[in-house]
């Protein structure tokens, strides 16, 4: 146990509040302020997980949201959350937490011991190795790398907590609550623009939790930030988001950030009633993008082992969290920001090693802070190797070369608990490159960074831009706030805060401290932790020719796990760009996509989840359907009636009795889904000839007409049913599912092709409720309602409508059938559409009326050899192809939507698929609806398809199943026999018509 | 014929909001109801034509609103809904007679009515979260949503149409199909609030409020469809 507590006047910590919690099921004390990690550290936890590929042991190496080792699952049951970074979960009492990776366990690995034989598994491994020869034995390995592969697990059980979305509307968001963030949201509330602020952390200040020592405007940075906070608090037009990580920017500045509501509290401590999470969706006139930069490490032998971090890391722990890491520390640099880590460590009580790469070393007031804290220096030094294997014991050094970077001689080994390094700092551009934007290689900050402008709408400000230095950022901040208050025609009102003026001395460019050794000789030297892809890959993957950064990234899986690369990507692309021998700017970066950190499918569900998922549209007679046992299906977001079962009836019985009772007597289906469209205006009539493949011009009012709609290309896309109200008005019915669709398909011809016909389309879908009462009993149960309306088969014939009064409501009854039934559809106000549906029910009682859903619709029209668009039809259906060339007018004076189409060689082919019904040779024999359909009995493959089946049933009213389907040249093929296969079940099949019942229309006549 | 007594149901019928009202106080951060049972009439007519508009104010004696507004005469709300629509809400007992006067003031004119009354209901929303609320469940930025306006806009995953009249609240003009979702939608993202179904306020001279008729209040019903 190295890792111990300190006492630090700029901790974060509450250690007057000790908070209990478990790990593995050990129990262990942090304190109010700790994160997970900061509390496992300071319990000399080391070990913490597996790697990925080779199983090595890893702890925690980072302080935020780039860790990549320290994985958790959070909690247990429906509370757990899979592959946390113990570094971004704040500690509560009562927190539960285990590893997530080792198998069997953390202590003893499989994976581990093949981890000694790392060297047979380069890049591509898995596919090499397993995919190639040995793909018999592919599913055994899949299922053991599986096994010991991943973290975490998944919750089994429903989410009991609750989340939900808010939008924002602003002047300016700034993203980042450090110094410059502060700066920037306080100049933009001064100006008087509605101000939105999201940090990540817990608390703002950014990196001035972290740096103890830092001053802005002469006073401890802390004290400033707190006044920032004040003011800002104080200010009506600004509001400030804690705990609330912007993970997406996408076009026109709309920003996704995720607030942690709750995350923090216990259990049992939090409010049901308030979000866990809360995802913000930010639109911003201007972002400004304050996102800081994280330091990245070093790469050298063995940098992995438990108790490697970045410097950051280590000075994160002591000066926030009252941490020390390690009683031995080493801390190898390249710059000199680094020596403030070791300066606090030696302060605290560490005995601290200093290893600067650089032969000078850093500026010389800060070397003499660092040894007048106790920091023993070595200049020109690099760690070659880390000793110890599950815990840091120690290093071997290496005298580095001051010009190259090679080795120049030998060095010391030294003893350690802990060893930190600093690599230098990598700009978190991702947010600008989300949608598109590139960063760039700036030599002199040796990062990829923003450019000071930003871009339009975004401004950029503080480290994200590649200043390091505290005072250079709030200046750089300074300015491009300035400049974006100027665009909004605002003043800046305040002067730029000065951070001290620090000599800095130049950083050694370095990324891969050499060992002496040619890569891949050495020690593993690792540049993506999560991933566990070694320098030397990246040098095997660029030998084995790839080339581009993306393609070495997909090779080698270089920045693809849940820390995205926030350490290791600047260091890969450094170290592909020496492989490679091209500088790092033509190298470049791989692409930067949301998110930037990982987002729960809850908050990402929000509302919309359960009943509130999608819509559920009800008809007005719902209540009508429950009360009466009804099953639902979804049509187009529709709760349609499926088939009303009866006791323990099955589907199929329930759908053959409410079959022969609307044949024999009398039946009723809710058919208010139908989209319906009032179409008016003088060339109203000129509209649906062009539209509709049939002809309207002598459609009189008073009647119906049935009508196909084809695409461009022919093809029938929807069909209805309109009414004639008057001459110059028309009452539309389209598909369920395709009334949307079909309005919208009106109003693009109308507006781009034909803006001088006069004609207006109003949407009456939801307006009417539709009752329609099927069978021969249908009048005798109307005349029991209606004394305005002659219903006499002379007077009320079919595909008329009539205007009168139901049961004492205005209605509009059209004598229509999609059951080849006499059969009536009752429309009325849906308010009274309840009222009319209890009305006929009432009336049909004494024929034993019989309320059907959508099964029995399908059956019914089925046996009348009625089409379902959509169904029977797949979008490569003409009307000749369905044999309904009578709703085809060719003679039209204007052409229709379609008809070029229709005489091209291609539609008019004998050969293509043509409607047909079937009937099976075993009458029981239901065939499946997409079953191929065969010439020969022989299936043997390659099989001729010439056809597949679109609807089956049973029909009950013939005692036989039917079919149709569509069949090569189906229409000349009457009386042929074929043979319809699914399922591994051949069955031989009659062409018949695809009118089973009532052929003659005496029925839908009567 | 025998002796028929028609009711009428409102879309939300089965979530039984009468039996939940309960009086408005200021403790509830927000507060909703529905506005059962009034008419509406789609009108459709290009609203630039000046004897079009002429038309439109005599029968309902409130000027053509401007886009994203509404107007209020004798008849109703008038709300805009694009440039060659407009949506009237009135007194669902007017209906007839609006109707067949639009028909007489449309003669010769290429502009008509429609009604939609069967189609859409009105939720009144109030409260200190009312606005939160919207922010919950649509994009548009109800926050800036002045006394005066009305926007079609997407809530949740369906249409609806926001109305401000005053301060305190909104009202919102919904779909028949959706009112079932959008209701629960509400009350689902109300969860952080102390919600209630308040009485609506007394209507006065209030210019929807008043459209209300007393007579029509839906039938008490068991909720279903939830």
């Amino acid at each position: 146990m190295s890792a111990y507590r300190v006492h630090r006047n700029s901790q974060r910590i509450d250690s007057q509040s000790p908070l209990k919690f478990t790990f593995d099921g050990k129990q262990m004390q942090g304190f109010a302020g700790d994160t997970l990690a900061s509390a496992l550290i300071a319990n000399g936890v080391k070990l913490i997980g597996r790697s990925f590929k080779y199983g090595r042991p890893r702890g925690i190496i980072g302080h935020g949201s780039e860790e990549p080792n320290a994985l958790i699952q959070l909690e247990t049951g429906a509370y757990t959350v899979p592959d946390l970074k113990a570094t971004q979960v704040e500690l509560y009492h009562g927190l539960s937490a285990t590893t997530t990776t080792g198998f069997p366990s953390l202590h003893f690995d499989l994976k581990g011991m093949a981890g000694t034989f790392a060297r047979f598994m380069p890049p591509g491994f898995y596919y090499k190795t397993f995919m190639g020869p040995v793909k018999a034995a592919w599913p055994l390995y899949e299922k053991m790398i599986r096994m010991a592969a991943g973290y975490g697990r998944a919750p089994v059980e429903a989410d009991p907590e609750y989340y939900d979305h808010l939008h924002h509307h602003v002047d300016v968001l700034v993203v980042g609550g450090g110094a410059c963030g502060l700066w920037a949201a306080t100049l933009a509330g001064r100006a008087g623009l509605k101000t939105l602020l999201v940090d990540e952390q817990n608390e703002a200040g950014g990196w001035m939790l972290s740096d103890a020592s830092a001053r802005i405007d002469g006073k401890p940075a802390m004290q400033w930030v707190n006044e920032r906070l004040a003011e800002l608090d104080s200010l009506g037009n600004v509001t400030v988001l804690r705990r609330t990580t912007a993970f997406a920017l996408h076009e026109q500045n709309l920003v996704q950030a995720l607030e942690l509501c709750q995350d923090h509290l216990p259990i049992g401590s939090r409010n049901p009633g308030q979000p866990r999470q809360r995802l913000h969706k930010i639109r911003a006139h201007h972002v400004v993008l304050a996102a800081g930069a994280i330091e990245r490490p070093l790469v050298y032998g063995n940098n992995d082992r438990p108790g490697v971090m970045t410097a950051a890391a280590g000075q994160t722990y002591l000066n926030r969290y009252g941490v020390a890491v390690g009683r031995n520390v080493l801390l190898m640099t390249h710059n000199d920001a680094a020596y403030d880590a070791a300066r606090d460590l030696a302060e605290a009580g560490s005995r601290v090693t200093l290893i600067d790469t650089r032969l000078r070393g850093a500026a010389d007031w800060r070397q003499q802070q660092a040894k007048q804290a106790g920091v023993e220096l070595m200049l020109g030094y690099g760690i070659a190797q880390v000793h110890g294997k599950t815990a840091v014991s120690g290093a071997q050094l290496v005298q580095l070369d001051p010009f190259t970077n090679t080795v120049r001689g030998k060095g010391p080994r030294l003893s350690a608990d802990s060893i930190l390094s600093s690599g230098g700092l990598t700009s978190t551009v991702h947010l600008f490159c989300h949608n598109t934007g590139r960063p760039y290689w700036k030599e002199e900050s040796l990062s990829f960074v923003v450019p000071d402008e930003g871009r339009q709408g975004i401004s950029c400000a503080g480290a994200i831009t590649g200043r390091w230095e505290l005072s250079s950022a709030l200046a750089q901040t300074h300015a491009a706030t300035s400049a974006m208050l100027a665009g909004f025609g605002r003043s800046t009102h305040g002067d730029c805060p000065q951070g001290d003026e620090h000599e800095v001395a130049a950083t050694r460019r370095l990324f891969r401290v050499p060992d002496g050794l040619a890569e891949g000789h050495g020690a593993k030297a690792f540049v993506d932790f999560q991933n566990d892809v070694s320098a030397a890959d990246i040098h095997l993957a660029v030998r084995e020719n790839y080339r581009s950064i993306e393609h070495v990234k997909r090779y080698t899986a270089l920045g693809f796990g849940t820390d995205q690369g926030k350490l290791s990507n600047v260091n890969g692309f450094a170290i592909a760009a020496e492989a490679l021998g091209k500088p790092i700017s033509a190298v470049g970066t791989t692409t930067y996509r949301p998110a930037y950190t990982p987002v729960t499918f809850g908050a990402l569900a929000g509302s919309h989840k359960a009943d509130t998922f999608e819509p559920r549209r009800y008809t007005a007679m719902q209540a009508s359907h429950l009360k009466r046992g009804a099953l639902f299906e979804t049509v187009g977001q529709w709760m349609r009636p499926w088939y009303f079962p009866q006791g323990k009836e099955t589907m199929h019985q329930a759908v053959d009795r409410e079959c022969l009772a609307t044949r024999n007597s009398v039946g009723v289906m809710d058919a208010s889904t139908l989209g319906k469209i009032d179409v008016k205006g003088p060339d109203a009539r000129e509209f649906l000839n062009r539209i509709y493949s049939n002809a309207w011009s002598k459609l009189d009012p008073g009647k119906c007409r049935y009508g196909l709609m084809l695409d461009e290309n022919g093809m029938v896309m929807d069909d209805g049913v309109t009414a004639c109200i008057a001459d110059d008005h028309f009452h539309m019915t389209t598909t369920t599912g395709g009334a949307a669709r079909v309005l919208n398909w009106l109003e693009r011809w109308h507006q781009t092709e034909w803006p001088e016909l006069q004609v207006r389309f109003t949407s009456t879908t939801d307006h009417w409720s539709t009752t329609a009462v099927v069978g021969p009993k249908s009048r005798a149960v109307l005349q029991k309602l209606c004394s305005d309306i002659d219903l006499s088969a002379e007077n009320f014939k079919f595909m008329d409508w009539r205007e009168g009064t139901v049961a004492g409501v205005p209605a509009k009854v059209f004598r229509i059938s999609f059951s080849g039934e006499l059969a009536y559809e009752i429309n009325v106000d849906a308010c009274y559409g309840h009222y009319i549906w209890e009305q006929v029910m009432a009336a049909g009682d004494e024929f034993g009326i019989t309320p059907y859903g959508t099964e029995t619709m399908h059956v019914l029209r089925a046996e009348k050899g009625f089409i379902i668009v959509g169904q029977d039809t797949d979008g490569s259906m003409t009307p000749m192809d369905l044999a309904m060339g009578w709703a085809v007018g060719m003679k039209k004076p204007f052409s229709f939507l379609g008809k070029r189409s229709l005489s091209r060689s291609d539609t008019v082919r004998s050969d293509r698929k043509q409607l047909v019904g079937l009937y099976t040779e075993d009458p029981k024999v239901v065939l499946t609806e997409g079953a191929q359909i065969l010439s020969t009995p022989d299936a043997t493959p390659p099989a001729a398809m010439q056809g597949h089946v679109t609807s089956s049933y049973h029909s009950a009213f013939l005692g036989r199943s039917i079919a149709m389907a569509v069949l090569k040249g189906g229409s000349q093929r009457s009386g042929d026999t074929v043979y319809v296969w699914a399922q591994g079940k051949m069955h031989p099949a009659k062409v018949v018509s695809s009118v089973f019942v009532d052929q003659e229309g005496v029925r839908q006549h009567a | 014929m025998p002796n028929f007594q028609p009711y009428l149901q409102s879309p939300l019928v089965n979530f039984n909001l009468p039996a939940e009202t309960v009086p408005a106080d200021s403790s509830q951060q927000v507060r909703a109801n529905e506005l059962p049972l009034l008419g509406y009439i789609a009108i459709r007519g290009e609203l630039a034509d000046a004897a079009i508009a002429a038309a439109v104010s005599s029968v309902t004696g409130a000027s053509v609103p401007a886009a994203g507004q509404f107007s209020t005469g004798d008849a109703g709300v008038l709300v805009w809904v694009s440039p060659d629509e407009l949506l009237l809400v009135t007194r669902r007992a007017e209906l007839a007679q609006r109707l067949a006067a639009f028909e007489a003031a449309f003669a010769g004119l290429f502009a008509h009515a429609v009604d939609n009354s069967g189609g859409l209901t009105c939720l009144s929303l109030s409260g200190s979260e009312h606005v939160t609320v919207l922010r919950h469940m649509g994009v548009y930025d109800f926050e800036s949503l002045a006394v005066g306006q009305a926007v079609s806009t997407v809530l949740g995953k369906a249409g609806g149409t926001v109305l401000r009249l005053e301060d305190d609240g909104v009202f919102l003009i919904i779909r028949r199909s959706f009112a079932d979702y959008l209701w629960l939608l509400l009350r689902k993202v109300c969860t952080p609030y102390r919600f209630a179904v308040a009485k609506l306020a007394e209507s006065g001279s209030h210019p929807l409020l008043r459209l209300l008729d007393k007579q029509h209040a839906a039938p008490a019903r068991k909720a279903v469809t939830a």
